[in-house]
C-alpha cells in the first residue's frame, strides 16, 4: 500500500516538473513561415517597381529640362510670353490662363457642389430616386474627361456661343472654365458627400435634441466638423481640374497664345482665346523645333510642382484640423 | 412563453439548498416536541438531555443560514418572488431556531421536576397539546412545500384548541389540591403548556410568512387581547 | 429604604420626557398617492414601414417622478421613450399611431412644431454625445437658437450646477467637452439638455456605457433633479431601475402571427410593488431570471 504510495507520489513530482518543460518546448522555437515572407517580398518588390518607375519618369523629365534652368532661370521662363521661338518662348499665357481656370472652377463647381452633397446627405429623403441620383454622380465622377470635352464644346461653344465668347464662336476661356467645372463637380459632391457622412450621427442627434432646426443642425454642427474633410476634397478636385487637357484641347485651347492683347479688358480675356498648361504641354510636344524639347520637359515640371503644392496644402490642412478636433 | 429556460440557475440552486436548509430545522423541531413532551411526561432525563443536544445543532445551523443568506443577497440582488423568499427564510430560520428554544424549556422541566410525582391528568393535557401542536408544524411545512393557500389558512384554526387548553391549564392547578409535591410539579409543567402555546403560535406564524411568499400580502393570523384572552373569547 | 431609591428611579425614569420615536412607515405611505400627469399615453403603436415595433401603450407619466422601462431587447421601450419628444421623426418610415399628450395636447396632431417639443423636452442619449465645442458653447447652443434673452454665463453656470459638474469644469469652460471623461461628458449632456429649461428629461440607458462610479453619481443626480423635472429613463439594468424610479413599465416581446416581434407594455406599477410582488407573471418571470 504504501509502495504505491511512495510511487504515486514520485510520479506527481515528475509530472509536474515536466508540465514546465513540456510549456516551455511548446512555446520556444522560431516560427517558419516561408510563404509568409514570401509574400512580403512580392509586395515590397511590386512598390519598388511602382516607384522606380515614377523615378525614371521624373528624372528623365527634370534632366531634359535642366537645359532651361541653367540657360534661363525659372523666373524668366514663367514670364515669358509664348513664342514660335524656343530661345525666349515661356509660359506665362498658360499658367495665367490655368489660374483664370482654377477660379472659375472654383466659383462655379465648388458652391454648387458643396450644396448639392448637403442637400443629397442632410436634406433627401432616402428612397429609390436618391439612391439612384447618388449612383448617376458616382458614375459621372469616373466618365472620361473628354467627353466632358465634347459637352462642352455642344453647350458651352456651340449653343451658348454668343455669350461665352461672341467673336471667337464660343470657344473662350470661359467655356473652358465652364467645362472644367462641370467635370470636377461630382468629385466635390462626392467629397463633400462623404465627409458630410463622416459626422456621427450622434452629433446631429444631439443637436437636434435641444431643439435645432435641420438648418441649424447643419450650420452649426454639421459643416464645421465637416469642413475640413469637404476643404479637402476641394482642394484635391482643384487638382484635377488643374492637370486635364482633353476638354480644354476640344473647347478651344488648342491654340498657343492669348488673343487679347496687353490693352484688352478682363471680359475680353474671359470671353477671348486662350491657353492652359496642359493643352501647352500638347502644342509644344508636337512642335519640330528641338528647343522645344527642353521647354517642354520644363514646363511639365512647373506643372509638377505646381501638383506638390496642392496636394501638399491640402494634406497640411488637413493634418492641422484632425489635431484640432 | 413556453420554453422558459433558467437565465439565474445557480442562484436559484442555491435558494433552494438554503430553503431545504431551513425547512429541515422545522423538521427536526417537529421532531424535538414529540420527544421533550414524552421527557417531561414520563420524567426520562435521557430523552431531555437529547433534546438539548439537537438544540446546539439547530443553534448552529441558525449562524451559517444567516451567514449564507447574507452572501446571497450581497451576490445576487433578488427581486420579485426571489426577494420575497429570502425575507420569508430569513424570518423562519429565526422562528425554527426558537422553536427549538421552546422544545429544551420544556425538556429541562424534566429535570426540575426529577423525582417529583406527576399528576395523570395534567400529564395527560400536555401529551395531547404535543398532539396538536405537532401536526400544525407538519401542515405549515406541507402548506409551503405545496405553496396552498388553503392549507395555510387552516392553521390559525388548528390553534385554538392548543390555546384552551393553555388556558385551562391554570384550573387544572388549583384542581390539584394539597399534596405540596404534586403542586410543585403541575406548577413546573405550566411552563410547558406555555412553551407549547408559544409553538403553536410560531406554527401559525410559519403559514403567514407562506401566505405573504404566495401573495405578497400580509396577513396577521393570531389576535390576542390586551388580557391574554384569545379568539374564542376564553381567557 | 431601599424601596424607596428604586421607587424614586422608577419615577424619574418615567418622568423623563418621552423620546419622538416615529414608527417607520414605509415610502409608499408616506409619500402622496397620485403627483399630476405630465404625458398621457394613449393607445400607441409605432410602425416601421410595415413591421410593427411595438402596440398598444397605455401609461400615465407623472410630475416629479422618475418613470423607468424596461425589459428584454427589441421590446420597444427605446421606440417609446423617443416617441416623447418626436425623435422617431428622424427616421424615415417611423409612423405613429394613438396619441402622446404632453399637458394634454396631442405631440402627434397638426400644428405642433417638433422642434418646440424638444425644446420643452430634453433627451440624454446611451452613449455620451458632447458637441465637438467647448463646454461653455456646448450648453449655451440651446438656450441660444431658443432666443434666450438672459444672462448666458448665469445660465450655463446654473446648468453645470445642477447636473453636478460646476466645481469640476468651472476653470475650464473653453476647453473642449470631448476632452472629458465619460462620466463627466454625460453630465455635461445632461447639463445641456436641461439648460433648455424642458420640465421633462428622457433618458435612453445613460449609464450604459460608463463606469460604476460614474454610473452611480449619475443616478444620485437624477435622486436630485426629481424636484424639478420629470424624468423618464429606459434602462437594461433592474437593479438601476428599482433603485432611482417611482414607477416602472415593464415592456416584453412578443411574436405575431406574422412572425413579428412586436412590443408591448406588460405591467406598469409603482417600482415597489413590481419588484416585490409584480402582477403579471411575465413581470415575475422577466424578474427572476426564469425567463426564455
Amino acid at each position: 500500500m504504501s509502495g504505491s504510495g511512495i510511487e504515486r507520489g514520485v510520479v506527481l513530482v515528475a509530472t509536474s516538473v515536466d508540465v514546465t518543460a513540456v510549456v516551455r518546448q511548446s512555446l520556444s522555437g522560431k516560427r517558419r513561415d516561408p510563404r509568409g515572407s514570401l509574400f512580403a517580398w512580392a509586395l515590397l518588390i511590386a512598390l519598388l517597381l511602382s516607384l522606380l518607375a515614377l523615378a525614371v519618369l521624373l528624372w528623365d523629365v527634370i534632366a531634359d529640362s535642366l537645359s532651361v534652368w541653367v540657360e534661363r532661370t525659372f523666373g524668366n521662363f514663367l514670364t515669358s510670353q509664348l513664342s514660335a521661338n524656343p530661345e525666349v518662348a515661356g509660359i506665362w499665357q498658360a499658367f495665367y490662363g490655368s489660374l483664370l481656370l482654377m477660379i472659375f472652377v472654383i466659383i462655379f463647381a465648388v458652391p454648387t457642389g458643396i450644396a448639392s452633397a448637403i442637400y443629397l446627405e442632410e436634406y433627401a429623403v432616402n428612397n429609390r430616386f436618391s439612391r439612384m441620383v447618388n449612383a448617376v454622380i458616382r458614375n459621372l465622377a469616373g466618365v472620361p474627361s473628354i467627353v466632358y470635352g465634347i459637352l462642352g464644346l455642344t453647350i458651352f461653344v456651340k449653343f451658348m456661343g454668343s455669350i461665352t465668347g461672341p467673336e471667337v464662336e464660343g470657344r473662350s476661356l470661359i467655356a473652358g472654365g465652364l467645362t472644367l467645372a462641370v467635370l470636377v463637380l461630382p468629385i466635390v459632391i462626392i467629397t463633400t458627400a462623404e465627409a458630410l457622412r463622416a459626422v456621427p450621427n450622434s452629433i446631429r442627434e444631439g443637436a437636434i435634441g435641444v431643439g435645432a432646426t435641420r438648418f441649424q443642425t447643419v450650420r452649426h454642427h454639421v459643416l464645421p466638423v465637416a469642413a475640413p474633410g469637404i476643404f479637402t476634397g476641394t482642394i484635391l478636385s482643384l487638382a484635377r481640374a488643374f492637370g486635364e487637357a482633353a476638354p480644354l484641347l476640344l473647347v478651344g485651347g488648342i491654340t498657343t497664345f492669348f488673343q487679347a492683347g496687353a490693352d484688352s479688358s478682363f471680359l475680353d480675356v474671359l470671353q477671348g482665346r486662350f491657353s492652359a498648361m496642359p493643352v501647352l504641354v500638347f502644342s509644344w510636344a508636337r512642335l519640330p523645333q528641338e528647343g522645344f524639347r527642353a521647354l517642354t520637359a520644363a514646363l511639365i515640371v512647373v506643372m509638377l510642382v505646381v501638383l506638390f503644392l496642392i496636394n501638399f496644402t491640402a494634406v497640411y490642412l488637413r493634418n492641422r484640423y484632425e489635431k484640432n478636433v | 412563453m413556453t420554453n422558459a429556460q433558467d437565465i439565474n440557475l445557480h442562484f436559484h440552486q442555491e435558494l433552494e439548498t438554503l430553503e431545504q436548509t431551513v425547512l429541515g430545522v422545522a423538521d427536526r423541531a417537529e421532531q424535538m416536541v414529540q420527544m421533550a413532551v414524552e421527557a417531561v411526561t414520563t420524567g426520562n432525563q435521557e430523552l431531555a438531555q437529547q433534546v438539548i443536544g439537537l438544540d446546539d445543532d439547530i443553534d448552529r445551523t441558525y449562524f451559517s443560514v444567516h451567514n449564507n443568506w447574507v452572501q446571497l443577497m450581497a451576490r445576487f440582488q433578488p427581486l420579485g418572488s426571489d426577494l420575497r423568499k429570502m425575507s420569508v427564510l430569513l424570518h423562519l430560520n429565526n422562528t425554527f431556531e426558537r422553536m427549538g428554544d421552546q422544545c429544551v424549556n420544556i425538556a429541562k422541566i424534566t429535570n426540575f421536576n426529577a423525582g417529583l410525582p406527576r399528576v395523570e391528568r395534567i400529564a395527560g393535557q400536555i401529551q395531547e397539546m404535543g398532539d396538536l401542536v405537532r401536526p400544525m408544524i407538519r401542515a405549515a411545512i406541507e402548506a409551503y412545500l405545496r405553496q396552498d393557500l388553503d392549507e395555510a389558512r387552516l392553521l390559525p384554526a388548528m390553534d385554538q384548541p392548543v390555546d384552551r387548553l393553555n388556558a385551562n391549564m391554570y384550573k387544572e392547578i388549583v384542581a390539584v389540591g394539597g399534596d405540596p409535591q404534586q403542586l410543585e410539579w403541575a406548577t413546573k409543567m405550566l411552563m410547558a403548556s406555555r412553551a407549547l402555546e408559544r409553538l403553536g403560535d410560531q406554527a401559525v406564524d410559519f403559514a403567514e410568512q407562506t401566505v405573504y411568499l404566495i401573495t405578497g400580502e400580509r396577513a396577521e393570523f393570531n389576535e390576542t387581547g390586551l388580557d391574554g384572552s384569545t379568539d374564542d373569547g376564553s381567557s | 429604604m431601599e424601596q424607596e431609591l428604586e421607587q424614586q428611579t422608577e419615577e424619574k425614569v418615567l418622568d423623563r420626557p418621552r423620546p419622538a420615536i416615529e414608527m417607520a412607515t414605509t415610502r409608499a405611505e408616506q409619500e402622496p398617492k397620485d403627483l399630476p400627469i405630465v404625458f398621457s399615453v394613449r393607445d400607441l403603436s409605432v410602425y416601421y414601414g410595415d413591421f410593427r415595433a411595438v402596440s398598444n401603450v397605455e401609461m400615465p407619466i407623472r410630475r416629479n417622478e422618475i418613470t423607468a422601462l424596461i425589459g428584454p431587447s427589441g421590446c420597444g421601450k427605446s421606440t417609446v421613450i423617443r416617441c416623447f419628444n418626436r425623435m422617431n421623426d428622424l427616421i424615415e418610415n417611423a409612423r405613429v399611431e394613438g396619441r402622446v399628450e404632453y399637458h394634454g395636447v396631442d405631440l402627434y396632431s397638426d400644428g405642433v412644431d417638433p422642434v418646440e417639443v424638444r425644446r420643452r423636452v430634453g433627451m440624454v442619449f446611451q452613449k455620451p454625445n458632447p458637441f465637438p465645442k467647448s463646454i461653455y458653447d456646448n450648453i449655451s447652443f440651446g438656450p441660444k437658437i431658443g432666443k434666450y434673452k438672459g444672462n448666458m454665463d448665469d445660465l450655463v453656470e446654473e446648468s453645470l450646477r445642477k447636473a453636478a459638474l460646476w466645481e469640476e469644469v468651472k476653470d475650464k469652460l473653453d476647453e473642449s467637452g470631448m476632452a472629458l471623461s465619460g462620466g463627466q461628458q454625460q453630465r455635461l449632456c445632461i447639463a445641456r439638455a436641461i439648460a433648455t429649461s424642458p420640465d421633462v428629461l428622457l433618458m435612453d440607458e445613460p449609464c450604459s456605457s460608463l463606469d460604476p462610479i460614474a454610473t452611480l453619481r449619475i443616478e444620485e443626480l437624477m435622486l436630485e433633479l426629481k424636484s424639478e423635472y420629470s424624468i423618464i429613463i429606459v434602462t437594461h439594468n433592474m437593479q438601476q431601475a428599482a433603485r432611482v424610479s417611482d414607477r416602472t413599465a415593464f415592456f416584453n416581446v412578443r411574436l405575431s402571427d406574422e412572425g413579428q416581434r412586436t412590443g408591448y407594455l406588460v405591467e406598469f406599477s409603482p417600482t415597489e410593488e413590481l419588484f416585490t410582488s409584480p402582477r403579471e407573471k411575465d413581470t415575475e418571470d422577466y424578474i427572476t431570471g426564469r425567463f426564455g
